[in-house]
Protein backbone atom coordinates (compact mmCIF):
# COMPACT_ATOMS: atom_id res chain seq x y z
CA UNK A 1 0.00 0.00 0.00
CA UNK A 2 1.79 2.96 -1.04
CA UNK A 3 0.35 6.31 1.41
CA UNK A 4 1.92 8.60 -0.92
CA UNK A 5 -0.47 7.87 -3.67
CA UNK A 6 -3.46 7.63 -0.95
CA UNK A 7 -2.53 11.20 -0.79
CA UNK A 8 -1.82 12.22 -3.75
CA UNK A 9 -4.97 10.36 -5.31
CA UNK A 10 -7.10 12.41 -2.59
CA UNK A 11 -5.40 15.62 -3.24
CA UNK A 12 -6.02 15.31 -6.42
CA UNK A 13 -9.50 14.56 -6.72
CA UNK A 14 -10.17 17.50 -3.95
CA UNK A 15 -8.52 20.22 -6.69
CA UNK A 16 -10.44 18.55 -9.17
CA UNK A 17 -13.52 19.53 -7.14
CA UNK A 18 -12.58 23.14 -6.95
CA UNK A 19 -11.86 23.46 -10.36
CA UNK A 20 -15.11 21.69 -11.45
CA UNK A 21 -17.14 25.01 -10.23
CA UNK A 22 -14.32 27.91 -11.00
CA UNK A 23 -16.86 30.43 -10.93
CA UNK A 24 -18.41 29.54 -7.39
CA UNK A 25 -14.55 28.80 -6.19
CA UNK A 26 -12.29 31.12 -7.97
CA UNK A 27 -14.59 33.68 -9.62
CA UNK A 28 -16.50 35.27 -7.31
CA UNK A 29 -13.43 35.63 -4.85
CA UNK A 30 -11.89 37.65 -7.82
CA UNK A 31 -14.63 39.81 -8.56
CA UNK A 32 -14.37 40.89 -4.48
CA UNK A 33 -10.66 41.29 -4.81
CA UNK A 34 -11.65 44.12 -7.64
CA UNK A 35 -14.01 45.31 -5.71
CA UNK A 36 -11.82 46.56 -2.72
CA UNK A 37 -8.76 47.37 -4.70
CA UNK A 38 -11.26 49.91 -6.46
CA UNK A 39 -12.90 51.00 -3.76
CA UNK A 40 -10.46 51.23 -0.94
CA UNK A 41 -7.33 51.05 -2.90
CA UNK A 42 -8.18 53.74 -5.79
CA UNK A 43 -11.12 56.11 -4.42
CA UNK A 44 -10.46 55.98 -0.96
CA UNK A 45 -6.94 55.48 -0.80
CA UNK A 46 -5.93 58.84 -1.91
CA UNK A 47 -7.17 60.22 1.70
CA UNK A 48 -5.80 57.81 3.70
CA UNK A 49 -1.86 58.64 4.68
CA UNK A 50 0.22 55.88 6.27
CA UNK A 51 2.55 56.79 9.12
CA UNK A 52 5.72 55.41 6.80
CA UNK A 53 4.39 56.90 4.02
CA UNK A 54 3.33 53.54 2.04
CA UNK A 55 1.12 54.01 -0.38
CA UNK A 56 -2.19 52.86 0.92
CA UNK A 57 -2.99 50.71 -2.13
CA UNK A 58 0.54 48.95 -1.21
CA UNK A 59 -0.51 49.00 2.31
CA UNK A 60 -4.24 46.56 1.17
CA UNK A 61 -2.59 44.51 -1.62
CA UNK A 62 -1.10 41.93 1.11
CA UNK A 63 -4.06 42.58 3.17
CA UNK A 64 -6.26 41.49 0.42
CA UNK A 65 -4.04 38.62 -0.29
CA UNK A 66 -4.15 37.24 3.01
CA UNK A 67 -7.67 37.51 3.33
CA UNK A 68 -8.01 35.75 -0.13
CA UNK A 69 -5.92 32.72 1.18
CA UNK A 70 -7.42 32.48 4.57
CA UNK A 71 -10.87 32.75 3.21
CA UNK A 72 -10.54 30.65 0.75
CA UNK A 73 -8.74 27.61 2.91
CA UNK A 74 -11.22 27.71 5.11
CA UNK A 75 -13.93 27.40 2.34
CA UNK A 76 -12.43 24.58 0.68
CA UNK A 77 -12.43 22.37 3.64
CA UNK A 78 -15.32 23.08 4.68
CA UNK A 79 -17.49 23.29 1.99
CA UNK A 80 -15.68 19.95 0.99
CA UNK A 81 -16.57 17.96 4.46
CA UNK A 82 -20.16 19.50 4.18
CA UNK A 83 -20.78 18.57 0.86
CA UNK A 84 -19.26 14.75 1.11
CA UNK A 85 -21.39 14.18 4.07
CA UNK A 86 -24.88 15.04 2.86
CA UNK A 87 -24.11 13.04 -0.54
CA UNK A 88 -22.41 10.20 1.62
CA UNK A 89 -18.92 10.49 -0.12
CA UNK A 90 -17.81 10.61 3.45
CA UNK A 91 -18.50 6.90 3.99
CA UNK A 92 -16.54 6.62 0.69
CA UNK A 93 -13.82 7.42 2.70
CA UNK A 94 -14.00 6.01 5.84
CA UNK A 95 -14.21 2.50 4.57
CA UNK A 96 -10.71 3.09 2.94
CA UNK A 97 -7.77 2.66 4.15
CA UNK A 98 -6.63 6.35 4.84
CA UNK A 99 -4.76 7.47 8.41
CA UNK A 100 -6.48 10.46 10.14
CA UNK A 101 -2.90 12.49 9.17
CA UNK A 102 -3.35 11.13 5.13
CA UNK A 103 -6.77 12.60 5.11
CA UNK A 104 -5.75 15.82 7.10
CA UNK A 105 -2.64 16.14 4.76
CA UNK A 106 -4.74 15.71 1.21
CA UNK A 107 -7.76 18.09 2.43
CA UNK A 108 -5.63 20.14 3.91
CA UNK A 109 -3.04 20.39 1.08
CA UNK A 110 -5.78 21.20 -1.41
CA UNK A 111 -7.51 23.76 0.16
CA UNK A 112 -3.83 25.82 0.56
CA UNK A 113 -3.73 24.74 -2.99
CA UNK A 114 -6.94 27.01 -2.90
CA UNK A 115 -6.09 29.73 -0.89
CA UNK A 116 -2.28 30.01 -2.94
CA UNK A 117 -4.69 30.22 -6.24
CA UNK A 118 -7.02 33.11 -5.44
CA UNK A 119 -4.61 34.66 -3.22
CA UNK A 120 -2.06 34.67 -6.32
CA UNK A 121 -4.96 35.81 -8.63
CA UNK A 122 -5.31 38.73 -6.16
CA UNK A 123 -1.79 39.40 -6.20
CA UNK A 124 -1.74 39.77 -9.98
CA UNK A 125 -5.11 42.13 -10.00
CA UNK A 126 -3.57 44.09 -7.35
CA UNK A 127 -0.49 44.72 -9.48
CA UNK A 128 -2.94 45.75 -12.56
CA UNK A 129 -4.43 48.42 -10.27
CA UNK A 130 -0.88 49.32 -8.63
CA UNK A 131 0.90 49.36 -11.89
CA UNK A 132 -1.81 52.13 -13.20
CA UNK A 133 -1.62 54.26 -10.25
CA UNK A 134 1.82 54.61 -9.23
CA UNK A 135 3.63 53.77 -12.86
CA UNK A 136 5.81 50.36 -11.75
CA UNK A 137 5.27 46.95 -10.08
CA UNK A 138 4.99 46.73 -5.93
CA UNK A 139 8.33 44.49 -5.49
CA UNK A 140 8.03 41.76 -2.92
CA UNK A 141 10.14 42.82 -0.29
CA UNK A 142 11.20 39.23 1.56
CA UNK A 143 9.71 36.22 -0.99
CA UNK A 144 10.74 33.24 1.62
CA UNK A 145 9.12 35.44 4.92
CA UNK A 146 5.74 35.81 2.20
CA UNK A 147 5.48 32.42 1.40
CA UNK A 148 6.19 30.81 4.91
CA UNK A 149 3.60 33.22 6.21
CA UNK A 150 1.13 32.05 3.35
CA UNK A 151 1.79 28.71 3.49
CA UNK A 152 1.11 28.20 7.71
CA UNK A 153 -1.42 30.61 7.48
CA UNK A 154 -3.40 28.65 4.23
CA UNK A 155 -2.87 25.07 5.88
CA UNK A 156 -3.93 26.50 9.25
CA UNK A 157 -6.97 27.76 8.09
CA UNK A 158 -7.54 24.34 5.55
CA UNK A 159 -7.56 22.24 9.14
CA UNK A 160 -9.41 24.86 10.59
CA UNK A 161 -12.11 24.58 8.09
CA UNK A 162 -12.01 20.38 8.54
CA UNK A 163 -12.44 20.52 12.37
CA UNK A 164 -15.93 23.17 11.74
CA UNK A 165 -17.03 21.03 9.22
CA UNK A 166 -16.43 18.01 10.94
CA UNK A 167 -18.55 19.45 13.80
CA UNK A 168 -20.95 21.55 11.65
CA UNK A 169 -24.64 19.94 11.57
CA UNK A 170 -26.02 22.08 8.34
CA UNK A 171 -23.96 24.77 5.79
CA UNK A 172 -26.01 27.36 8.57
CA UNK A 173 -23.60 25.89 10.96
CA UNK A 174 -20.60 26.68 8.70
CA UNK A 175 -22.25 30.20 7.39
CA UNK A 176 -22.43 30.95 10.66
CA UNK A 177 -18.56 30.59 12.08
CA UNK A 178 -17.25 32.24 8.67
CA UNK A 179 -19.86 34.94 8.96
CA UNK A 180 -19.96 35.26 12.47
CA UNK A 181 -16.33 34.66 13.59
CA UNK A 182 -14.15 34.63 10.85
CA UNK A 183 -15.13 37.48 9.05
CA UNK A 184 -14.77 39.82 11.80
CA UNK A 185 -11.46 38.20 12.96
CA UNK A 186 -10.08 38.79 9.33
CA UNK A 187 -11.37 42.15 9.18
CA UNK A 188 -9.89 43.17 12.80
CA UNK A 189 -6.78 41.61 11.82
CA UNK A 190 -5.75 44.64 9.69
CA UNK A 191 -6.57 43.82 6.47
CA UNK A 192 -7.69 47.08 5.84
CA UNK A 193 -5.75 49.27 8.58
CA UNK A 194 -2.84 49.79 10.42
CA UNK A 195 -2.63 49.52 14.24
CA UNK A 196 -1.00 52.06 14.75
CA UNK A 197 -3.76 54.47 14.25
CA UNK A 198 -5.98 52.75 16.67
CA UNK A 199 -7.35 53.00 20.18
CA UNK A 200 -5.03 51.34 22.21
CA UNK A 201 -7.77 48.77 23.49
CA UNK A 202 -8.02 47.66 20.08
CA UNK A 203 -4.30 47.50 19.49
CA UNK A 204 -4.38 44.85 22.39
CA UNK A 205 -7.07 43.09 21.73
CA UNK A 206 -5.76 42.82 18.31
CA UNK A 207 -2.61 40.45 19.95
CA UNK A 208 -5.30 37.70 20.66
CA UNK A 209 -6.25 37.54 17.24
CA UNK A 210 -3.64 34.97 15.41
CA UNK A 211 -4.82 36.33 11.82
CA UNK A 212 -3.38 39.63 13.01
CA UNK A 213 -0.07 37.93 12.94
CA UNK A 214 -0.49 36.05 9.80
CA UNK A 215 -2.09 39.10 8.05
CA UNK A 216 0.77 41.21 8.67
CA UNK A 217 3.79 38.31 8.22
CA UNK A 218 2.36 38.37 4.74
CA UNK A 219 2.03 42.22 4.62
CA UNK A 220 6.12 42.35 6.23
CA UNK A 221 7.00 39.48 3.55
CA UNK A 222 5.58 42.11 0.45
CA UNK A 223 6.39 45.33 1.93
CA UNK A 224 9.60 44.95 4.63
CA UNK A 225 7.46 46.57 7.19
CA UNK A 226 5.28 45.58 9.69
CA UNK A 227 3.52 46.46 12.88
CA UNK A 228 4.75 43.82 14.73
CA UNK A 229 7.76 42.07 15.63
CA UNK A 230 8.41 39.17 13.11
CA UNK A 231 9.73 37.04 15.28
CA UNK A 232 6.73 36.10 16.84
CA UNK A 233 4.39 36.35 14.04
CA UNK A 234 6.14 33.56 12.95
CA UNK A 235 5.75 31.71 15.94
CA UNK A 236 2.21 32.56 16.48
CA UNK A 237 1.19 31.62 12.93
CA UNK A 238 3.14 28.22 13.67
CA UNK A 239 1.56 27.72 17.12
CA UNK A 240 -1.82 28.42 15.49
CA UNK A 241 -1.36 26.06 12.57
CA UNK A 242 -0.44 23.30 14.98
CA UNK A 243 -3.40 23.83 17.65
CA UNK A 244 -5.38 23.91 14.19
CA UNK A 245 -3.80 20.69 12.78
CA UNK A 246 -4.82 19.14 16.26
CA UNK A 247 -8.38 20.16 16.29
CA UNK A 248 -8.84 18.83 13.01
CA UNK A 249 -7.47 15.29 13.75
CA UNK A 250 -9.48 15.31 16.69
CA UNK A 251 -12.53 16.12 14.75
CA UNK A 252 -12.29 14.03 12.54
CA UNK A 253 -11.53 11.16 14.87
CA UNK A 254 -14.59 12.55 17.71
CA UNK A 255 -16.85 14.44 15.49
CA UNK A 256 -20.30 13.31 14.96
CA UNK A 257 -19.29 11.33 11.65
CA UNK A 258 -16.06 10.36 12.85
CA UNK A 259 -13.50 8.09 11.52
CA UNK A 260 -11.27 5.61 12.65
CA UNK B 1 -5.84 -17.35 6.49
CA UNK B 2 -9.98 -17.72 7.74
CA UNK B 3 -11.24 -14.53 5.53
CA UNK B 4 -13.71 -13.04 8.34
CA UNK B 5 -13.75 -14.28 11.92
CA UNK B 6 -16.38 -12.21 14.27
CA UNK B 7 -16.26 -13.53 17.99
CA UNK B 8 -18.29 -12.47 20.69
CA UNK B 9 -19.34 -8.95 18.75
CA UNK B 10 -20.91 -6.63 21.02
CA UNK B 11 -22.11 -3.35 19.99
CA UNK B 12 -24.04 -1.22 21.96
CA UNK B 13 -26.07 2.04 21.36
CA UNK B 14 -26.75 3.50 25.15
CA UNK B 15 -29.46 0.88 26.69
CA UNK B 16 -30.11 -0.44 23.00
CA UNK B 17 -28.02 -3.48 22.28
CA UNK B 18 -27.50 -3.98 18.51
CA UNK B 19 -25.60 -6.64 18.84
CA UNK B 20 -24.84 -8.96 21.58
CA UNK B 21 -21.89 -11.67 21.43
CA UNK B 22 -22.50 -12.14 17.96
CA UNK B 23 -20.21 -14.84 16.75
CA UNK B 24 -19.62 -16.31 12.99
CA UNK B 25 -17.23 -17.15 10.34
CA UNK B 26 -16.69 -16.70 6.71
CA UNK B 27 -14.83 -19.39 4.70
CA UNK B 28 -12.19 -18.67 1.69
CA UNK B 29 -14.79 -18.62 -1.89
CA UNK B 30 -18.14 -18.73 0.45
CA UNK B 31 -21.18 -16.58 0.41
CA UNK B 32 -22.54 -16.15 3.77
CA UNK B 33 -26.08 -14.94 4.48
CA UNK B 34 -26.60 -12.71 7.03
CA UNK B 35 -30.60 -12.51 7.03
CA UNK B 36 -33.31 -11.06 9.25
CA UNK B 37 -35.72 -8.43 10.28
CA UNK B 38 -35.36 -4.65 10.08
CA UNK B 39 -33.09 -3.37 13.05
CA UNK B 40 -32.16 -6.92 13.77
CA UNK B 41 -28.38 -5.50 13.57
CA UNK B 42 -27.28 -6.95 9.87
CA UNK B 43 -26.07 -3.29 8.50
CA UNK B 44 -24.70 -2.67 12.91
CA UNK B 45 -22.68 -5.83 12.10
CA UNK B 46 -21.34 -4.87 8.68
CA UNK B 47 -20.11 -0.87 9.80
CA UNK B 48 -18.22 -2.73 12.79
CA UNK B 49 -16.57 -4.41 10.37
CA UNK B 50 -15.21 -1.31 8.14
CA UNK B 51 -14.86 0.11 11.47
CA UNK B 52 -17.67 3.04 9.97
CA UNK B 53 -18.69 2.28 13.80
CA UNK B 54 -16.42 0.79 16.81
CA UNK B 55 -18.09 -2.08 19.15
CA UNK B 56 -17.04 -2.55 23.16
CA UNK B 57 -16.71 -6.11 22.59
CA UNK B 58 -15.24 -8.91 20.91
CA UNK B 59 -13.31 -9.38 18.33
CA UNK B 60 -13.14 -8.50 14.26
CA UNK B 61 -10.76 -10.33 12.23
CA UNK B 62 -9.72 -9.79 8.46
CA UNK B 63 -7.75 -12.11 7.14
CA UNK B 64 -6.06 -12.46 10.95
CA UNK B 65 -5.92 -9.27 11.07
CA UNK B 66 -7.65 -7.54 13.82
CA UNK B 67 -9.81 -4.49 12.54
CA UNK B 68 -9.59 -2.51 16.09
CA UNK B 69 -6.13 -3.17 16.31
CA UNK B 70 -5.26 -2.30 12.56
CA UNK B 71 -7.78 -1.23 10.46
CA UNK B 72 -6.08 0.29 7.82
CA UNK B 73 -4.56 -3.12 6.76
CA UNK B 74 -7.47 -4.61 7.49
CA UNK B 75 -9.54 -2.28 5.34
CA UNK B 76 -7.22 -2.84 2.35
CA UNK B 77 -8.91 -6.45 2.13
CA UNK B 78 -12.12 -5.20 2.49
CA UNK B 79 -14.71 -4.25 -0.64
CA UNK B 80 -17.33 -3.06 0.58
CA UNK B 81 -20.75 -2.16 -0.92
CA UNK B 82 -23.34 0.38 1.23
CA UNK B 83 -26.71 0.43 1.18
CA UNK B 84 -26.91 4.09 0.48
CA UNK B 85 -26.24 5.15 -3.09
CA UNK B 86 -23.46 8.12 -2.93
CA UNK B 87 -23.72 10.83 -5.60
CA UNK B 88 -20.70 12.40 -5.94
CA UNK B 89 -22.13 15.10 -7.90
CA UNK B 90 -19.25 16.75 -9.66
CA UNK B 91 -17.15 13.75 -10.84
CA UNK B 92 -17.69 11.71 -14.10
CA UNK B 93 -17.91 7.82 -13.67
CA UNK B 94 -14.32 7.12 -14.90
CA UNK B 95 -13.20 9.82 -13.12
CA UNK B 96 -14.64 8.74 -9.65
CA UNK B 97 -13.41 5.18 -10.41
CA UNK B 98 -9.99 6.61 -11.41
CA UNK B 99 -9.61 8.83 -7.69
CA UNK B 100 -11.07 5.51 -6.26
CA UNK B 101 -8.35 3.20 -6.91
CA UNK B 102 -5.60 5.21 -5.37
CA UNK B 103 -7.23 5.59 -2.15
CA UNK B 104 -5.72 1.61 -1.51
CA UNK B 105 -2.65 2.96 -2.32
CA UNK B 106 -1.97 0.77 -5.71
CA UNK B 107 -1.98 2.07 -9.44
CA UNK B 108 -4.94 1.96 -11.03
CA UNK B 109 -5.11 -1.48 -13.39
CA UNK B 110 -7.04 0.22 -16.22
CA UNK B 111 -7.66 -3.25 -18.20
CA UNK B 112 -8.95 -4.81 -14.21
CA UNK B 113 -11.15 -1.42 -14.49
CA UNK B 114 -12.44 -1.76 -17.99
CA UNK B 115 -13.23 -5.43 -17.16
CA UNK B 116 -15.68 -4.21 -14.56
CA UNK B 117 -17.28 -1.34 -16.65
CA UNK B 118 -17.68 -3.72 -18.95
CA UNK B 119 -18.96 -6.56 -16.98
CA UNK B 120 -21.64 -4.22 -15.44
CA UNK B 121 -22.69 -2.37 -18.11
CA UNK B 122 -21.08 0.86 -17.31
CA UNK B 123 -18.42 1.48 -20.28
CA UNK B 124 -20.83 3.17 -22.06
CA UNK B 125 -21.45 5.33 -19.40
CA UNK B 126 -17.94 6.01 -18.05
CA UNK B 127 -18.20 9.92 -19.77
CA UNK B 128 -21.13 10.79 -17.90
CA UNK B 129 -21.77 12.68 -14.43
CA UNK B 130 -22.86 10.09 -11.86
CA UNK B 131 -26.09 12.64 -11.15
CA UNK B 132 -26.39 11.53 -14.31
CA UNK B 133 -27.34 7.39 -13.77
CA UNK B 134 -29.80 5.58 -13.02
CA UNK B 135 -30.55 4.58 -9.73
CA UNK B 136 -29.43 1.10 -10.70
CA UNK B 137 -26.28 2.29 -12.70
CA UNK B 138 -25.16 4.01 -9.81
CA UNK B 139 -25.75 0.90 -7.62
CA UNK B 140 -23.78 -0.87 -10.32
CA UNK B 141 -21.22 2.17 -10.17
CA UNK B 142 -20.95 1.32 -6.09
CA UNK B 143 -20.06 -2.81 -7.02
CA UNK B 144 -17.60 -1.71 -9.17
CA UNK B 145 -15.91 0.89 -6.59
CA UNK B 146 -16.06 -2.16 -4.16
CA UNK B 147 -13.49 -4.45 -6.68
CA UNK B 148 -11.40 -2.07 -7.83
CA UNK B 149 -8.75 -2.90 -5.62
CA UNK B 150 -9.27 -6.65 -5.81
CA UNK B 151 -10.43 -7.31 -2.44
CA UNK B 152 -10.49 -10.92 -0.94
CA UNK B 153 -13.80 -10.27 0.96
CA UNK B 154 -16.50 -8.43 -0.01
CA UNK B 155 -19.09 -7.04 2.03
CA UNK B 156 -22.65 -6.08 0.10
CA UNK B 157 -24.78 -4.41 2.13
CA UNK B 158 -28.15 -4.93 0.80
CA UNK B 159 -27.35 -4.75 -3.03
CA UNK B 160 -29.93 -5.17 -5.01
CA UNK B 161 -32.55 -3.20 -2.60
CA UNK B 162 -34.84 -1.01 -4.97
CA UNK B 163 -33.28 -2.46 -7.84
CA UNK B 164 -35.93 -3.97 -10.93
CA UNK B 165 -36.20 -7.67 -11.45
CA UNK B 166 -34.07 -7.66 -14.90
CA UNK B 167 -30.74 -5.82 -13.41
CA UNK B 168 -31.08 -8.19 -9.91
CA UNK B 169 -30.97 -10.87 -12.00
CA UNK B 170 -27.57 -9.75 -13.50
CA UNK B 171 -26.29 -9.15 -10.46
CA UNK B 172 -26.92 -12.29 -9.25
CA UNK B 173 -25.34 -13.81 -11.86
CA UNK B 174 -22.27 -11.46 -11.41
CA UNK B 175 -22.15 -12.71 -7.62
CA UNK B 176 -22.34 -16.14 -8.64
CA UNK B 177 -19.00 -15.31 -11.18
CA UNK B 178 -17.18 -14.01 -8.03
CA UNK B 179 -17.72 -16.43 -5.92
CA UNK B 180 -16.17 -18.54 -8.69
CA UNK B 181 -13.07 -16.47 -8.66
CA UNK B 182 -12.75 -17.68 -4.54
CA UNK B 183 -13.69 -14.15 -3.60
CA UNK B 184 -15.49 -14.18 -0.22
CA UNK B 185 -18.44 -12.28 0.15
CA UNK B 186 -20.58 -11.46 3.01
CA UNK B 187 -24.51 -10.47 1.79
CA UNK B 188 -27.59 -9.02 3.73
CA UNK B 189 -30.91 -8.73 1.81
CA UNK B 190 -33.90 -9.27 2.28
CA UNK B 191 -34.87 -10.85 -0.67
CA UNK B 192 -35.03 -14.19 0.73
CA UNK B 193 -35.06 -16.10 -2.74
CA UNK B 194 -31.29 -13.84 -3.10
CA UNK B 195 -30.18 -15.54 -0.52
CA UNK B 196 -31.39 -19.02 -1.35
CA UNK B 197 -29.93 -18.97 -4.87
CA UNK B 198 -26.22 -17.38 -3.57
CA UNK B 199 -25.80 -18.12 -0.51
CA UNK B 200 -23.81 -21.40 0.73
CA UNK B 201 -24.58 -20.75 4.21
CA UNK B 202 -26.56 -18.57 6.17
CA UNK B 203 -27.00 -16.81 9.89
CA UNK B 204 -30.43 -15.25 10.89
CA UNK B 205 -30.46 -12.64 13.02
CA UNK B 206 -32.64 -11.07 15.73
CA UNK B 207 -32.87 -8.11 17.54
CA UNK B 208 -28.61 -7.99 17.72
CA UNK B 209 -28.51 -12.04 18.33
CA UNK B 210 -27.43 -14.59 15.96
CA UNK B 211 -30.14 -17.32 15.83
CA UNK B 212 -29.24 -20.02 13.55
CA UNK B 213 -25.41 -20.75 11.75
CA UNK B 214 -25.91 -23.61 8.91
CA UNK B 215 -25.83 -24.41 5.53
CA UNK B 216 -29.09 -22.98 3.20
CA UNK B 217 -29.15 -26.96 2.34
CA UNK B 218 -29.67 -27.98 5.94
CA UNK B 219 -31.83 -24.66 7.03
CA UNK B 220 -34.03 -25.46 4.26
CA UNK B 221 -33.94 -28.92 5.11
CA UNK B 222 -34.32 -28.68 8.80
CA UNK B 223 -36.52 -25.83 9.27
CA UNK B 224 -38.93 -25.56 6.15
CA UNK B 225 -41.68 -28.37 4.89
CA UNK B 226 -42.97 -28.66 1.82
CA UNK B 227 -47.01 -27.90 0.82
CA UNK B 228 -48.18 -31.30 -1.01
CA UNK B 229 -51.60 -30.63 -2.72
CA UNK B 230 -53.49 -34.04 -4.04
CA UNK B 231 -56.36 -33.19 -6.58
CA UNK B 232 -58.92 -36.45 -5.95
CA UNK B 233 -60.80 -38.13 -9.13
CA UNK B 234 -63.60 -38.74 -6.85
CA UNK B 235 -64.46 -37.49 -2.96
CA UNK B 236 -63.08 -39.65 -0.24
CA UNK B 237 -64.51 -39.89 3.11
CA UNK B 238 -63.57 -37.28 5.76
CA UNK B 239 -59.28 -38.12 6.00
CA UNK B 240 -57.70 -37.46 9.74
CA UNK B 241 -54.00 -37.03 9.71
CA UNK B 242 -52.03 -34.83 11.46
CA UNK B 243 -50.12 -33.14 8.15
CA UNK B 244 -53.85 -32.30 6.90
CA UNK B 245 -54.16 -28.57 6.53
CA UNK B 246 -57.23 -28.75 4.53
CA UNK B 247 -59.96 -30.82 2.80
CA UNK B 248 -62.66 -30.02 -0.13
CA UNK B 249 -64.48 -32.91 -1.53
CA UNK B 250 -61.68 -33.06 -4.57
CA UNK B 251 -58.85 -31.23 -2.63
CA UNK B 252 -56.21 -32.10 0.08
CA UNK B 253 -54.14 -29.89 1.24
CA UNK B 254 -50.52 -31.33 3.37
CA UNK B 255 -47.57 -29.70 5.06
CA UNK B 256 -45.00 -32.13 4.59
CA UNK B 257 -41.29 -32.82 5.70
CA UNK B 258 -39.25 -32.20 3.39
CA UNK B 259 -37.59 -35.72 3.68
CA UNK B 260 -40.81 -37.42 4.13
CA UNK B 261 -41.75 -39.18 0.72
CA UNK B 262 -44.64 -38.64 -0.61
CA UNK B 263 -45.64 -42.67 -0.77
CA UNK B 264 -45.53 -42.74 2.90
CA UNK B 265 -48.11 -39.82 3.55
CA UNK B 266 -50.50 -41.58 1.13
CA UNK B 267 -50.14 -44.47 2.94
CA UNK B 268 -50.98 -43.16 6.17
CA UNK B 269 -53.58 -41.17 5.10
CA UNK B 270 -55.00 -44.00 2.81
CA UNK B 271 -55.24 -42.25 -0.41
CA UNK B 272 -55.44 -44.85 -2.94
CA UNK B 273 -53.28 -43.78 -6.34
CA UNK B 274 -55.36 -44.75 -8.11
CA UNK B 275 -57.58 -41.90 -6.88
CA UNK B 276 -54.77 -39.24 -7.17
CA UNK B 277 -55.79 -36.98 -10.60
CA UNK B 278 -52.80 -35.12 -9.80
CA UNK B 279 -50.03 -33.63 -7.39
CA UNK B 280 -48.77 -30.38 -6.72
CA UNK B 281 -46.01 -29.83 -4.91
CA UNK B 282 -44.34 -26.16 -3.50
CA UNK B 283 -41.02 -27.02 -1.77
CA UNK B 284 -40.18 -24.96 1.67
CA UNK B 285 -38.33 -21.49 1.42
CA UNK B 286 -35.77 -19.88 3.51
CA UNK B 287 -39.09 -17.34 4.20
CA UNK B 288 -39.93 -20.66 5.90
CA UNK B 289 -37.41 -21.30 7.72
CA UNK B 290 -36.97 -17.66 8.72
CA UNK B 291 -40.68 -17.86 10.07
CA UNK B 292 -40.10 -20.82 11.39
CA UNK B 293 -36.65 -19.78 13.73
CA UNK B 294 -37.85 -15.95 14.59
CA UNK B 295 -41.33 -17.57 15.56
CA UNK B 296 -39.38 -20.71 17.75
CA UNK B 297 -37.55 -18.09 19.70
CA UNK B 298 -40.75 -15.80 20.58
Amino acid sequence: MNRWLQVQGLYKREVARFLKVPLQTVGAPIVNSILYLLIFGVSLGHSIRLENNIPYLAFLIPGLIAMSLIKNAFDNSTSAIMGQKYVNELQDLRVTPFSLQQLCAAKTLSSLTRGLFVGLITYCVGQTFYYFQMGHFLPIANPLVLIYFLIFGGLAFGNLGIAIGMWSKSFEHVGAVSMLILLPLIYLGGVFFSLEGMHSFWQSTSHFNPLFFIINGIRYGMLGSTDIHLGIAGVVTFAFFLVCYILALFSLRNGPRYMR
Amino acid sequence: MTPLVIKNLTKKYGRLVAAERVSFEIHPGEVFGLLGPNGAGKTTIISNIVTLQSFSEGSIKVFGIDVQKNPRLAKAHIGFVPQELIHHGFFTVEEILKYHATYFGIPLDKEHLKYLLDKLHLYHHRKKLVNQLSGGMKRRLLIIKALLHKPKLLLLDEPTAGVDVELRASLWKFIQELKKENLSILLTTHYLEEAELLCDRIGILDHGRLRKVDTTEKMLQEYSSKKVSVTLCSPLGKIDHPLLTAQSDHLLDFQVPNEMPLSQLFQEASIPMNCIQDINIKMGTLEDVMQTILRGEE
